[in-house]
């Protein structure tokens, strides 16, 4: 007690001390300081690089998948396109037919009864003629008061119609 | 002014001295250790806590700071300097809890540098060889080696001295002027008939804080810093 | 008698070694003002001029150390009563 070593003094055993303590301070220190915090900056330094390369790969998947999409997008207008237009078409050509047939059936009704028409018409005349002839020899009957042979007095007024 | 007291002596070897520096030693690496368990039980990656965060800080520091002077090949020697970095700005901090800091003992010091200094020769001798190592002492010109060993040896001296003194110097004048304000205060309360209150040193109350910013605080801070950076500087510089 | 005088002598050539306190002293300073004109010039490098001018300072104050170590060798430690 009270025993002081000098102030500036070199004590072998001091010194001996000093380096023992460093030592087992350096190992301790290392064993429940550094290593762990370290262990834990390296672990996190992993998850953030393993973190980047997921959002990369996804964003990498996520663009083929875009372009895929955009692809089969592209070809499904495309094939819409395709498909419209050939409906059109074929709705087009099939308007041409129907009007084609529409107006030929209309021709053929219209020719037809024109037929028929005429048909009528000359049966009318004819019936007329025949009527007049008739209706002449008649007449000529009464006139001359007797019967004429009708054949030949059909044709003889018949000729007369025709030249009047 | 007295050096660090004798604690005990082991009867060994014909008395081992166990100094005063040696016990504050003890004291400071055992709450060393136990901090540092503290502060890293519990470690998690995702979400760590303050306690986590304000320690990864200061390794992270540490860790720039020896990648910064030393290069990424020396990243192995950050816990030799983050030990002597604490060692010694705990041991110079102690003074505040009225400990006698070891770092004003020239034998403790001596220690850490000559570890440093035959750090720095093996260092040398690892990266050119026993060959080259000699060599290098007869640069550039042969008749200069025993300059060249002087200022190897001048190393560690110089640091020494350099943390030590200041230390020690810190320690001196805290001690003068704790002693003088215990005379001034003596001799202001001289008048009081009680002899237990006229011994009170009264001005010893708060302005020595003052001296204790500089001396404790910012040369505790600043040797730390600068026997570690010179440590850096000579190990990298070794290897060169 | 002769202790008194080598004890007289180490006290003077302890204040003699302190001496050597002024050449850090004016290195130091010149070292600050030049530290202080270079944050002048690029304040944003505060912390790196900081930082380097403390390390110019602690190595550059070696010298008053060594002055310091002498002058306590002198007065606590004086090696020359033991040559008496």
């Amino acid at each position: 007690m009270g025993e002081y070593l000098q102030f500036v003094s070199i004590d072998t055993w001091t010194m001996i001390f000093t380096l023992i303590n460093f030592l087992v301070l350096f190992l301790l220190l290392k064993k429940f300081l550094f290593k762990p915090i370290n262990n834990v900056l390296e672990k996190r330094a992993d998850e953030i690089e393993n973190t980047y390369k997921t959002v990369e790969k996804t964003k990498i998947e996520a663009e083929d998948l875009k372009t895929e999409y955009e692809e089969r997008l592209k070809s499904a207008k495309e094939e819409a396109d395709g498909i419209i237009k050939s409906a059109v078409i074929n709705a087009q050509r099939r308007s041409d037919d129907i009007v084609n047939e529409a107006s030929e059936k209309a021709q053929y009704i219209v020719e037809k009864s024109q037929k028929q028409i005429e048909l009528d018409k000359k049966n009318a005349v004819n019936e007329a003629q025949s009527d007049i002839a008739s209706l002449a020899v008649d007449i000529a009957e009464k006139i001359i008061g007797k019967k004429l042979d009708s054949k030949e007095d059909e044709q003889l007024v018949s000729d007369i119609i025709d030249r009047i | 002014m007295n050096g660090p007291k004798i604690i005990f002596t082991i009867p060994l070897f014909g008395g081992i001295k166990v100094t005063e520096s040696i016990v504050n030693m003890w004291i400071i690496m055992v709450v060393m250790v136990i901090v540092s368990i503290w502060l890293t039980r519990g470690l998690k990656v995702r979400n760590p806590s303050k306690k986590q965060l304000f320690i990864e800080k200061l390794v992270t520091m540490l860790y720039d700071m020896v990648r910064d002077v030393m290069g990424e090949r020396y990243m192995f020697f950050a816990p030799y300097i983050g030990t002597l970095f604490l060692l010694s700005i705990l041991g110079s901090l102690s003074s505040l809890l009225t400990l006698r800091p070891y770092t004003a003992d020239l034998s403790v010091i001596l220690t850490w540098t000559v570890m440093t200094f035959l750090i720095i020769q093996i260092n040398n001798i690892k990266n050119h060889g026993v060959l080259g190592w000699l060599k290098s002492f007869t640069e550039p010109v042969a008749f200069i080696t025993p300059l060249n060993i002087i200022s190897e040896i001048a190393n560690p001296i110089s640091m020494t001295f350099r943390h030590f003194g200041n230390i020690a110097a810190g320690l001196v004048i805290t001690s003068l002027v704790y002693g003088g304000l215990a005379s001034l205060s003596g001799a202001l309360l001289s008048w009081v008939p009680n002899e237990f209150l006229s011994s009170i040193p009264i001005l010893q109350i708060g302005l020595p804080a003052i001296l204790s910013i500089y001396f404790d605080l910012f040369t505790s801070f600043l040797q730390a810093y600068i026997i570690c950076m010179l440590t850096m500087v000579f190990v990298q510089g070794s290897g060169e | 008698m002769e202790k008194a005088i080598v004890l007289a002598a180490s006290a003077i050539g302890a204040g003699l070694a302190m001496i050597a306190g002024v050449g850090p002293g004016i290195g130091q300073g010149f070292a600050a003002g030049k530290a202080a004109e270079a944050v002048g010039r690029q304040p944003e490098a505060k912390g790196a001029i900081t930082s380097t001018m403390l390390f110019g300072c602690a190595v550059a104050e070696s010298t008053g150390i060594y002055g310091l170590v002498v002058a306590l060798i002198l007065l606590f430690a004086n090696p020359l009563i033991g040559m008496l």
